[in-house]
């Protein structure tokens, strides 16, 4: 019992409940749900937007907001495609380019914040606007269509069943990142900093170097997803990243964590991202009216969010009584 | 302050009044927009204008394009083709661009009357949109018949035109839109809800028709790794995805507007406001939902023995407009 109840304490329960709950509850009214073809395409959800998920989870974690994170998976993910197409460099290469452009991006955000103690709303809002401009002068908003087969089909072709290739290196970075914030030091650092940025200087963190590295994990995280965006949808759009700044905050959030830093959840991050995938799957298999799609969708991320602080209260009374 | 702007660009001597120097301003980066570039160009070309520019706004915010086309006002542009960021909204920078002097056509999309805008020349969305879900019923064959409807966004007020358009087309011939999957005009959104959709209830569908551009790539690709040929698709617009698709026959057509021609016959007609010719008062305008002096700029249904002279069928389209399209909608001293 004592087990149980630990564990309804972690930060993964409430949206493992949820999550549980609501595949139940859609499976039951529309067992297309859990159709094979429709887990995989619930998979191919999951693989691109538990890594935009992760691009804002870091930076909350060291108690910022990355309003660039679209821009900057925008902008790697145009370059990806530009340097396939334009400069016909081999696939492997282009991605190890455009990955260095968003670790590039993302390290840029982190040094004008660390230097300049501008905010970080302040700066990713001003690198929005020139990351998204250089997408912009680059593609004179026209797609690269020559994307070469072996990228096409890495991001549509499953390993077995419904896994889709593009879940590998997602499975990795869930692992990579497990790894970095709960036994590397870079990983305590990012969360002693978010948690007590004065308390984390004077125990001989580099806050400077942690905000920076910070960044430029996220950035890297943006421009891998904006890849494996171009090989599911086989072009390089430029709006790629458009519409990723609500994802990227409602999942770390409905994963419970702390938007002043300090307290992420990888496992419950990738749960949070699940949670919105399932409901716009949800609202498209119920034929939900269009113009109720984004209220709905907004009421249920309230919701989830709105169960997790509820929980949170709950085990925080406990511990009083205690 | 825009007024202020345009006299202080004329007294410095930077632009002649009888050089037209146009802006083809689009509501944000779109690939529709493209072919405005070359026509553009081909109106320089054909017509001696000074410049005729494409300038991209950042993105899809009526505060970026205004920002834009103030910023144009004051590099010496004197002519307007804007496709408005919000038909509204737009209203009081198209009057404001007026007042100095300058025509200002709305192409692409409309302005809600009343407005400083000449006219409006642009696709009849919901003609094209009716037509294309016709084509659909054509090649889904008899019996009733079960449609998916792709669009944009809801904000932009084309949208419901086109959802209102199928959705009378399909009544007519007595089949029945089950679904209208709407603000997916950007990847991320249409790629997870089409594919869902289709995941799910591709056997409770016929056919489907989409009507805004990313939709229509999608689903073409959705379509083309499903296999399936049953369900019958008519997508919109030139996306090589989307007319490859057309080629193998995924896709049984797709309805082409007209982005080259808005913007060459825009670029003609706003040199020829410049120039001492007016607009029409009683020349033959079309209405549509928001204006009562809409031109139709022309719409195709391309399938696949077609889908390799698409470019010269817009052409054909174009040459006929503008053939007539002065002694019909302006008024020029001889």
């Amino acid at each position: 019992m004592q087990v149980v109840m630990r564990q309804m304490q972690t930060d993964w329960f409430g949206p493992l409940a949820v999550t549980v709950l609501a595949v139940a509850i859609i499976g039951t009214a529309a067992p297309p749900f859990l159709s094979t073809l429709n887990v995989q395409v619930l998979l191919f959800a999951l693989a691109t937007n538990t890594l935009i998920a992760f691009s804002q989870m870091i930076i909350i974690a060291v108690g910022q907001m990355n309003l660039s994170v679209g821009a900057i998976g925008g902008l790697s993910a145009i370059a990806f495609a530009g340097m396939m197409q334009v400069w016909g460099l081999p696939a492997p290469f282009a991605a190890v380019l455009a990955l260095g452009i968003g670790i590039a991006a993302g390290a840029l955000n982190g040094i004008f914040i660390a230097r300049t103690g501008i905010s970080a709303f302040v700066i990713t809002l001003a690198s929005l606007s020139v990351f998204k401009g250089i997408n912009s002068g680059i593609t004179r908003a026209q797609p690269f269509y020559g994307i070469p087969e072996t990228v096409k089909a890495f991001g549509n072709n499953v390993m077995i069943g419904p896994l889709p290739w593009l879940i590998l290196p997602t499975v990795l970075v869930i692992l990579g990142l497990w790894f970095l914030l709960n036994r590397m030091p870079l990983g305590r650092a990012i969360l002693a900093v978010g948690g007590n940025t004065h308390a984390a200087e004077l125990s001989g963190i580099s806050v400077s170097f942690t905000v920076v590295a910070a960044h430029a994990i996220s950035g890297c995280l943006a421009a891998l997803a904006g890849i494996m965006l171009v090989a599911r949808l086989q072009i390089g759009q430029p709006s790629i990243g458009d519409d990723w700044l609500i994802l990227s905050f409602a999942a770390p959030v409905i994963g419970g964590a702390v938007l002043s830093g300090g307290h992420v959840s990888v496992a419950a991050t990738v749960l949070g991202v699940a949670i919105v995938a399932i409901i716009t799957q949800a609202l498209v298999l119920f034929h939900i009216d269009p113009y109720l799609v984004q209220v709905v969708l907004g009421a249920m991320i309230l919701w989830a969010v709105g169960v997790n602080r509820w929980r949170e209260l709950r085990i925080a009374k406990s511990a009083k009584r205690i | 302050m825009l007024a202020v702007a345009a006299g202080v660009t004329l007294l410095a001597g930077g632009v002649r009044a009888d050089d037209t120097k146009a802006a083809l301003v689009p509501g944000g980066p779109h690939p529709y927009f493209a072919a405005w570039e070359q026509a553009g160009k081909d109106a320089v070309r054909d017509f001696h204008l000074s410049s005729a520019d494409y300038k991209v706004p950042e993105k899809w915010e009526l505060n970026a394009q205004n920002q834009l086309l103030e910023s144009l006002v004051s590099q010496g542009y004197n002519a307007f083709l804007v496709f408005p960021g919000d038909p509204v909204g737009s209203a009081s920078t198209v009057a404001e661009l007026a007042d100095t002097g300058a025509p200002v056509l709305a192409i692409g999309g409309c302005l809600k009357d009343p407005s400083m805008a000449g006219f409006c020349l642009g696709t009849d969305v919901a003609h094209s949109a009716y037509l294309g879900t016709q084509q659909l019923i054509k090649v889904m064959g008899t019996g009733k018949k079960r449609i998916a409807h792709f669009t944009g966004f809801l904000v932009d007020p084309n949208t419901q035109l086109r959802i209102d358009a199928v959705k009378k087309a399909a009544e007519e011939a007595g089949d029945e839109v089950v679904q209208v999957i709407a603000d997916i005009d950007a990847p991320e959104p249409a790629q997870e809800k089409i594919n869902a959709y289709l995941a799910a209830h591709a056997n409770d569908v016929d056919g489907i028709v989409t009507t805004a551009w990313v939709p229509a790539v999608v689903a073409s690709n959705a379509l083309r790794k499903i296999g399936d040929k049953r369900i019958k698709m008519v997508a919109i617009d030139h996306d090589q995805v989307v007319l490859q698709a057309v080629k193998d026959g995924f896709v049984a057509g797709t309805m082409l507007q007209n982005p080259y021609g808005q913007g060459y016959i825009g670029a003609f007609a706003a040199d020829k406001l410049r120039n001492g010719c007016t607009v029409k008062a009683d020349a033959p305008w079309k209405a549509n939902a928001l204006t009562s002096h809409f031109i139709d700029s022309g719409t195709v249904f391309v399938a696949a023995d077609k889908v390799d002279t698409y470019l010269e069928a817009m052409q054909g389209i174009t040459k006929d407009l503008l053939s007539t399209f002065q002694a019909t909608y302006l008024v020029c001293k001889s």
